[in-house]
């Protein structure tokens, strides 16, 4: 039952996916109405089936569905197999996928109304629907890799969705950087993973680290690949720049991909691989560290942070870093609660953010010529000079940008300089060549 | 010219800029006012990088769809060369008429921006002719001397975009610096200026910056002890820009961020709008702020590609025609313009440059105003016949009620819905705010709101109190503690260990509200607004009036003179009805930044609730109505004023005050309220033809339901769509329109001019009141319309709030200023026309004496039109003066009732007549 339900689920949302891509394809145009009124339907038919399914796995827990289906790619005698897990958590995170990306929906059927890009919307956040379901349920890295490119290319389309402007663009070609950077994380842990313990199934590679025969210290480099991996998607320092800077397609999809369920991911892979994790303390508290600074970081920056989005991405970010600090003390079962909440908040204060002003205004205790005395802050504790260094040095976003693009200078420094020498190179060619012809520049 | 000067003129051209708590219509040119329209915007095009008519296409569409007719066409021509008529001052050389040119070139395709081949060219004797009188030759067009600024070499040669590199920084120290309290950390420089704030910012970064960072922080060093007045004259002067070109350079600086700019302007001037407390500012400050900014841009460049600044300031691009391009432009404009081949054979080189460069001119600034004229002559032609050609109903019956609606032209229909209801109902328009210029003080809040026009400094303060219990301020404590904690839960939510528990305890909890709000919105908040009620119930309120300490409250005599004064000029008819309903009107709306743009503009954007109100108490009051017969006006003391309240937005209508009701008048109130419950639900059926929601198109019920879920919706962009549209002012008897079906696009402002003395006192007052709100309201949509990108706000849909002031685009951007796309999708650019019933002599003495309505008549922001009914004449405002208006009949349909209009046409329709016979 619970197999045929998931084969339901995924069937669904990828053919879905597909529909909608051939309808594109073949230059249909569908009316704003029938779309929404067909989109309300897939919404209403996917969170009902992700219930159920979650309802099945609750009952059926702890114990899990594992599924092995035919080989997807076979390298002489090696075998990549299709493999998924069926479990609480995946069924508990596709519920909270379809539930919030129904409410999205809906959302958007009034404010994307008379829009253009409706139906390119649509599309993407049903690109991000089936990418979420593969992460959720995929039980190898190779799966998984499909479905965090797919959620990440819809992220980075919905970020250049007004790309007639320039900073949409150059924004999400920042992203896209990031996101490459860190996916580069969960290819080379399956290779190396491959390469050492013959697997990358969620499952079996705890168990086979055990028997693992060699390899010995290299092991720890799978773990470390995946931490890297999950770094852009969470927001997590040193790739936290990115994601206050996302915020430049429709209010709802930044609701979705940055408060609610790309942002997840990184979490979510790291309670996946938690039982590997367990068997390398020191990478626990690597874990534990980047959440905690991540965590500070993101709340001082947070703090002087003055629009309302940018506000809610640093938040997101040190939420986040929490969830990260939870994973590492082992509490897995808390981070998720601790997902959940915090993506159904997010969402909801993405939503209502352009209500700011009203809610000011309503408030009884706001007045015209006085500020609200906010006392319990961490600034009660600095002296007013260090208080105004703290504060200029967290206005730059502690200068994060700075540091990066010297990291990347540093590395692509010797490139420069061949770079240079080519030019002077190419200079000279040109004057010996203009001297030869004696004509015009070349 | 002095600095201060300069200052000054700069900011006059700045946009106005309120934050959005205080958003007002206005002319966002108003400061160009004094200059003819169509150059007003020329010039403001060049400021604004904005395009000040809509693109060609669009009238070439309405010219399609026969929204614009050749007669339309003619007329447009004959007004523009009434003021242009040198507009083409080489036609000799063409032997060609200025009318036919204009004609010719209106429909002209002359190919002035490709380069290319066109193949529709025959090698005949023309051809040959043009190409050997432009053999071997180029022309510099005079159009394009636009000077350039070395930041357009650095975007269009070094890879450089001011966007993403120098906007940044400057946005993030002004959102910084100008919050409201909507980031936690409160700036610790705002009481020490935005310079200082600057130089610490510079300090803070000195070991974490490159490029033009770097650059910037050496150069501000220099300037160590400089006032920043004089580090910007320094700078220009370093820049080597004469002096005569600094207004012009600044103004381009600021320019840039035109909406940070209008802003600080703003609060510099008017630090009371600010929404909560400005910060000590000088726009000073900021220009040398832009300034240093821009200059490091440019000396990091020059040094970084080896290159003189000096060559690279103040040089021009020019736009260079080559030969063959010249010898097309020739052919087409001979073809096109329908011209003897021989035009050109006389003339020497110099003079075809001249032609060419004449019609350069020609077709890129006069072609598109000369459509624009067309298009808006259509509308003017179709509305004058409509009110001309009207047959006068007057009022077969004795009103028992007179309603007293704001002059809004969203409550035309509504008024009209209502008449057509029940006959014994007679409306009048009045600007919205009734007189009671005050500051109000809610029963809920501690703030002071002017309830007035925002061009009137409120006199009073008028509190709102509890009926019973002496006055006390019910459930304080209950309201405190839900302010307290709304504002924690925005606070700390968004922390890091107070959002933790925040997010454990709410965040679960967050998903049923969000799915009820997204789902079923009206029923959402019904239960929020049931469950508050549990809470704190709503008290039972009353107004105190009379005059209290300081400047609480109206003496009798006051009040006498606000009653009087606006009975009169509304030109209320005597012997006054059994029931005179006041009736203001406000918007409600969520999630909706621009909430306060759709309230009533003559309160300030506020709801007039209060003020009918206080209008109602006054007049019913015994002292006042003494007072009033000492001043000649007898009150029949069978005449209850009741106070009540329109919902433009969910057509819902209050009734406030009931219970000083006489139990005589209870019957008639009961037929008026059924019959104003009835008008609103036919005034929402006609609202949602403009929606494109096919549910709401069906039948009254479904609309009035339907308009109710759009103001509760935070999904909704468009929960009404406000003034659009807008096109027309009435000031006049309503005889003149009653029964004219005017499609919610006229302002309708009452005024008898019977009851008015020879100087026109009462005119004035009712003209200064409307017409002026008519201009703005109307000239802020055509603007946001026009070029919704520059002059408007851009798509809702990304819009980011700041600092509790105003909208960002995505991450950051500039300010926006004007209205959102969403908001003015539907509106038509047309510039007002003002129509008056009075004597012309009166018209032409009031539109004389005051200056913004003179600027506006004869500047041609508005059009005016006046029936004199001395003489029973219309005439029109033409160039210069008024003369004859001869007006042909359009065909004007004809229904028994609004309602069968709309069932049989769907809004195609803008005038039509209704009645019975």
């Amino acid at each position: 039952m619970i197999e045929q339900l998931f084969l339901v689920l995924m069937g669904l949302s990828f053919g879905w996916m597909v529909l909608l891509a051939l309808i594109f394809f073949s230059k249909i145009k569908l009316s704003e109405n029938f779309l929404s009124q067909a989109v309300k339907y897939y919404s209403l038919i996917v969170v009902t089936v992700a219930f159920v399914l979650f309802c099945k796995t609750w009952i059926h827990s702890p114990s899990v569905i594992l599924l092995d289906y035919n080989d997807w790619i076979t390298v002489g005698s090696y075998r990549f197999k299709i493999r998924s897990i069926v479990d609480l958590l995946g069924s508990s995170y596709a519920l909270l996928s379809a539930a919030l990306i129904s409410i999205i929906f809906k959302f958007s059927r009034n404010y994307l109304h008379k829009e253009e890009g409706y139906f390119r919307f649509i599309f993407l956040l049903s690109t991000l629907m089936f990418g979420l379901f593969v992460v959720s349920f995929s039980r190898a890295l190779d799966q998984l890799f499909i479905g965090w490119e797919l959620v990440g290319t819809a992220s980075i389309l919905l970020i250049g969705y007004f790309y007639a402007q320039v900073q949409p663009v150059k924004h999400a070609i920042k992203a896209i950087i990031s996101y490459r950077l860190c996916d580069m994380g969960i290819l080379a842990a399956g290779a190396w993973a491959h390469h050492y313990l013959h697997t990358t199934d969620f499952v079996a590679m705890p168990t086979m680290l055990a028997h693992a025969h060699h390899g010995g210290n290299a092991l720890i480099f799978i773990g470390i690949f995946i931490i890297w991996a999950s770094l852009a998607k969470a927001g997590q320092l040193p790739m936290s720049s990115w994601l206050p800077t996302a915020m430049e397609g429709p209010t709802p999809s930044s609701a979705i991909f940055y408060g609610a369920l790309s942002v997840h991911l990184g979490p979510l892979l790291l309670i996946r691989m938690y039982k590997y994790f367990e068997h390398f303390p020191s990478l626990l508290i690597a874990i534990a560290v980047i959440g905690a600074v991540s965590a500070v970081y993101a709340s001082l920056v947070g703090r002087t942070r003055s629009d309302a989005k940018t506000m809610l991405a640093y938040a997101t970010i040190s939420q986040v870093g929490i969830m990260y600090v939870e994973i590492a003390l082992g509490y897995t079962n808390f981070a998720i609660f601790h997902i959940f909440a915090h993506a159904s908040l997010r969402t909801f204060q993405f939503l209502r953010s352009s209500s700011l002003i009203q809610d000011f205004f309503e408030n009884p205790l706001v007045q015209q010529n006085t500020r609200i005395n906010r006392k319990l802050s961490v600034e009660s504790f600095f002296s007013s000079e260090r208080k105004r260094k703290v504060f200029i040095h967290a206005l730059h976003g502690f200068h994060l940008d700075y540091i990066t693009s010297r990291i990347i200078a540093g590395i692509c420094f010797p490139f420069k300089k061949y770079m240079e020498m080519e030019d002077e190179w190419m200079k000279w060619d040109n004057n010996f060549l203009r001297k030869l012809f004696r004509k015009g520049p070349l | 010219m002095n600095f201060e000067e300069l200052l000054k003129r700069i900011r006059t051209r700045l946009p106005i800029q309120n934050p959005l708590h205080t958003y007002v219509h206005n002319n966002i040119l108003l400061m160009f006012e004094n200059k003819d329209f169509h150059e007003a915007l020329s010039e403001a095009s060049v400021l604004y990088r904005a395009r000040p008519y809509w693109q060609l296409f669009r009238y070439l569409e309405k010219f399609e769809e026969g929204k614009i007719v050749e007669q339309d066409i003619h007329d447009a021509i004959d007004h523009y060369l009434g003021h242009y008529q040198n507009f083409t001052p080489f036609l000799d050389k063409l032997d060609i008429s200025a009318k036919e040119f204009s004609y010719r070139l209106m429909f002209s395709d002359i190919a002035f921006e490709t380069d290319e081949t066109v193949a529709d060219i025959k090698q005949d004797h023309l051809w040959e002719l043009c190409r050997e009188k432009t053999m071997n030759t180029q022309i510099v067009l005079s159009r394009s001397l636009r000077k350039w600024r070395a930041k357009d070499y650095w975007e269009k040669y070094h890879n450089e975009n001011v966007v993403l590199s120098t906007q940044p920084y400057v946005i993030r120290l002004l959102s910084s610096y100008l919050d409201q309290g909507q980031s936690f950390w409160t700036n610790p420089f705002i009481n020490k200026g935005l310079w200082s704030f600057f130089l610490y910012d510079l300090d803070g970064i000195k070991n974490f910056s490159t490029g033009w960072q770097k650059t910037l922080i050496t150069k501000t060093k220099k300037y160590e002890n400089a006032t920043t007045q004089e580090i910007i004259e320094k700078e220009l002067t370093e820049m080597g820009i004469p002096q005569e070109e600094w207004e012009g350079y600044l103004l381009d600086i600021l320019f840039d961020l035109k909406g940070w700019s209008g802003m600080v302007n703003k609060l510099e001037l008017e630090p009371w709008q600010a929404t909560v407390k400005s910060p000590s500012l000088k726009l000073t400050d900021y220009i040398a702020i832009l300034l240093l900014v821009e200059s490091s841009l440019d000396t990091f460049h020059a040094n970084e590609h080896s290159l003189d600044l000096s060559v690279i300031y103040g040089r021009a691009e020019n736009l260079e025609l080559h030969s063959y391009q010249l010898a097309l432009i020739l052919y087409q404009m001979t073809i096109q313009f329908k011209l003897n081949e021989r035009w050109m054979q006389r003339l020497s080189p110099e003079e075809i440059f001249q032609v060419i460069d004449g019609l350069d001119q020609a077709y890129h600034v006069d072609k598109i105003r000369l459509w624009h004229e067309a298009y808006e002559h259509h509308f003017y032609r179709e509305a004058l016949s409509a009110i001309v050609g009207h047959q006068q109903h007057p009022m077969k019956v004795v009103p028992y009620a007179q309603a007293l609606f704001c002059i809004d032209d969203r409550e035309e229909s509504i008024r009209r819905h209502l008449e057509e209801v029940d006959t014994g109902i007679e409306t009048y328009g009045v600007v919205g705010f009734f007189g009671v210029d005050m500051r109000f003080e809610g029963i809920k809040n501690q703030k002071l709101i002017a309830q007035c026009p925002p061009v009137i400094t409120p006199s009073r303060i008028v509190k709102e109190v509890n009926a019973h219990d002496d006055h006390r301020k019910p459930s304080d404590k209950i309201n405190k503690l839900l302010g307290a904690s709304g504002l924690s839960l925005y606070y700390h939510s968004r922390t890091l260990l107070r959002g933790f528990i925040a997010t454990l305890i709410l965040g679960t909890a967050a998903i049923f509200p969000m799915f009820l709000q997204v789902f079923f919105p009206k029923q959402s908040q019904e239960f929020r607004k049931w469950l508050k009620n549990l809470v704190s119930p709503e008290p039972h309120t009353e107004l105190i009036i009379d005059k209290g300490e300081g400047n609480h409250g109206y003496s009798k005599d006051e009040m006498a003179n606000i009653v009087l004064g606006t009975l009169k000029m509304c030109g209320l008819k005597e012997p006054y009805a059994r029931l005179v309903v006041m009736m203001g009107h406000g918007a409600s709306s969520t999630n909706n930044p621009f909430r306060q743009a759709y309230g009533c503009g003559a309160c300030g954007g506020n709801a007039g609730m209060p003020n009918s109100r206080a209008f109602a108490k006054m007049a019913n009051d015994e002292g006042v109505r003494i007072a009033l017969a000492e001043k000649g006006v007898v009150v029949p003391k069978d005449t209850h004023f009741i106070s009540a309240f329109h919902d433009t937005t969910t057509d819902e209508i209050h009734f406030m005050d009931l219970e000083t009701l006489p139990a005589s008048h209870k019957e008639d109130f009961a037929k008026f309220k059924l019959h104003a419950f009835e008008a609103a639900k036919l005034n929402a059926f006609e609202r949602c033809q403009r929606f494109s929601s096919p549910e709401a198109k069906m039948s009254p019920e479904l609309a009035l339901k339907h308009v109710r879920e759009r103001a509760e919706d935070l999904a909704q962009p468009r929960p009404e769509y406000g003034h659009c549209t807008t096109a027309i002012a009435i000031v006049g008897r309503r005889d003149l329109t009653r029964g004219l079906f005017l499609n919610r696009r006229s302002f309708l402002v009452s005024y008898d001019w019977t009851q008015d003395d020879a100087d026109g006192s009462r005119l004035f007052q009712a003209v200064i009141g409307a017409i002026p709100v008519a201009v703005n309201i109307n000239m802020d949509y055509y603007f946001s319309c026009v070029d919704n990108d520059n002059f408007g706000c851009g798509s809702k849909l990304s819009l980011n709030l700041t600092g509790l002031i105003g909208v960002m685009t995505g991450s950051q951007s500039d300010l926006r200023i004007g209205l959102a796309r969403q908001m003015v999708e539907v509106h038509e650019p047309i510039r007002n026309i003002t129509i008056l019933e009075a004597p012309l002599g009166r018209v032409q003495k009031i539109f004389d004496s005051h200056p913004r309505l003179r600027n506006i008549m004869y500047h041609h922001w508005t059009r005016v039109a006046v029936f004199d009914p001395e003489v029973k004449q219309w005439y029109i405002f033409g160039q210069k003066e008024f003369k004859l208006l001869n007006t042909d009949r359009f065909n004007i349909k004809h229904f028994h009732t609004s309602k069968e209009l709309l069932d049989k046409i769907h809004n195609d329709e803008n005038f039509a007549e209704i009645g019975d016979d």
